[in-house]
């Protein structure tokens, strides 16, 4: 039986603190629960980003999504120069 | 004055061709900050590397898409990039738009960007380019309250959709281009502004197979207006043509005398399935041949127009060169009723099912077409729940196997092996 709702938010905030990179895709997030449809669990995820509790992380062609504590902020990151 | 040296960029302006050097000076003028553009492009040429970084967490509240976060890798040689994101605008459906909301865009852009643009990017959008992370939430506030303009698609979401101007301009147009793309768009505002896929997902409209916005080249859902009955004929107009009354072609090519217009030379012998013929005096067409190249439309526009029973044909999987080069889309749904009628829901039914799909077996960063290719057509289409037909079908087999499914074989795998014993000794 699929998670409810909060169950599965839960499950992806538990994915993206404890898995080895700090950028997931969505597809990483499926595992969380296998018996939910993969656009209930984008939709989780994207609900996640709303409450403020996950940031996109974009390359421009693909979005990920992270923990903001977890992942390199450029603007902070100064340059080679 | 320019701040930085730049003589290799300089010879980019000594062709016969506008230069976007010559444009970012121009601007710099104006914008200094846009002189480290030419400083660090310069460095690039140079030493052969990019100094731009992309990618990042900047974007808007409430969105996932429409920003790239763009840095430079020398911000303290070129403070005027450190930020330099690009701002992706969705344009209007065929592009219509008026010169106000292009200089009341331009306007805001100076405001709060580089005033730096491209128009418009591969996928229609109007692209802004170079703009601080700070100055990009009052820019969208003052875009989307002022100028009632919204923010296009980037990543992993469905990018802005993009049509021809169909039924607004064009006589071959077999269906409504503008409005399915702007039904399109509105139904799927939160595809369009949040990531929901493995990866990019577009889907554009043209009218006729002419495919003005390259629809086949360039998108997941290539819906291409097409017709299903015959070509209309007028042979009263195809004798002004043949009799030259009337210019070939509209008269695009009037600027030389290319000589009388020869039918025959010019129309029947270059259509690729040779389905067409002088008999009497009159043109015929087997239309069962056609293969709607439009090219017999498109020289005798007067004489010849597309059938009266219309609607669109749907190609999927088109992509660029990233993974095994690019490929066109491929032909999945010859003729589909696309209506505003039933609020598209026929197309609508058929991208979620692609959709649906797509999002459990795509593997990151693949397009669908790579799925499909990766699967196979036979699993594409079994899974989109059609048939296959010959027009499926790309070349003869040269594999002499025939696959079958347990469920197309009747009794499945299973079978009783005394039984079989009974009438075939071992």
């Amino acid at each position: 039986m699929a998670l409810s709702i909060e169950e599965l938010k839960a499950a992806i905030l538990k994915k993206a603190e404890t898995a080895p990179k700090p950028q997931l895709y969505i597809k990483d997030f499926y595992a969380c629960d296998p018996d939910s449809k993969p656009r209930v669990v984008k939709n989780a995820a994207n609900d996640l980003v709303k409450e403020g509790k996950m940031m996109f992380w974009s390359s421009g062609s693909t979005t990920m999504y992270a923990m903001k504590d977890r992942i390199k902020d450029e603007e902070g990151a100064g340059g080679v120069n | 004055m320019a701040k930085h040296e730049t003589p290799l960029l300089d010879e980019l302006e000594k062709g016969p061709w506008p230069s976007f050097v010559t444009d970012i000076k121009r601007q710099a003028e104006k914008n200094p900050d846009c002189w480290d553009i030419l400083g660090q492009v310069e460095l690039s040429y140079k030493e052969r590397i990019t100094h731009w970084k992309h990618g990042g967490i900047v974007g808007v509240f409430g969105y996932g898409g429409g920003i790239v976060g763009r840095y430079s890798d020398m911000p303290k040689r070129f403070p005027g990039v450190e930020h330099f994101h690009t701002v992706r605008l969705a344009q209007p459906a065929s592009k219509y738009y008026s010169t106000k909301h292009l200089r009341d865009i331009c306007d805001l852009w100076e405001k709060y960007g580089s005033g730096m643009t491209n128009m418009h990017g591969s996928t229609g959008d109007i692209i802004m380019l170079g703009c601080r992370t700070e100055a990009l939430e009052p820019f969208f506030y003052d875009l989307t309250h002022n100028l009632q303009q919204d923010l296009g698609g980037s990543g992993s979401n469905l990018r802005t959709p993009a049509n021809c101007l169909g039924q607004s301009r064009c006589e071959w147009s077999c269906y409504d281009t503008e409005e399915a793309c702007h039904h399109l768009t509105m139904h799927y505002q939160d595809e369009i502004h949040r990531p929901a896929f493995p990866y990019k997902f577009k889907f554009k409209f043209s009218g006729c197979p002419n495919d003005c916005v390259a629809a086949i080249a360039r998108s997941d859902v290539a819906v291409i207006g097409t017709w299903r009955d015959n070509i209309r004929i007028d042979q009263a107009a195809v004798k002004e043509y043949v009799a030259g009354n009337i210019p070939g072609n509209g008269g695009a090519h009037a600027g030389r005398d290319w000589g009388k217009f020869d039918i025959k030379k010019e129309v029947i012998d270059l259509c690729p399935t040779e389905c067409m013929w002088m008999e009497g005096g009159e043109l015929k067409i087997d239309d069962a041949e056609c293969t709607r190249c439009m090219h017999c439309i498109n020289v005798m526009p007067r004489a010849l127009r597309p059938g009266a029973d219309q609607g669109a044909t749907i190609c999927c999987g088109a992509k660029a060169p990233i993974l095994d080069g690019a490929q066109f889309a491929t032909l999945i749904v010859p003729f589909m009723k696309v209506s505003a009628d039933n609020e598209f829901e026929e197309l609508i039914e058929f991208i979620e099912k692609i959709w649906d799909w797509w999002m459990e077996v795509g593997k990151n960063r693949e397009r669908v077409g790579e799925t499909m290719q990766r699967v196979g057509l036979p699993t594409f289409i079994k899974v989109m729940g059609l048939d296959p037909i010959p027009q499926h079908v790309k070349e003869p087999r040269s594999n002499p196997y025939v696959f079958w499914a347990e469920e197309e074989v009747e009794g499945g795998w299973s079978r009783d092996v005394d039984e079989f014993r009974a009438r075939h000794a071992a």
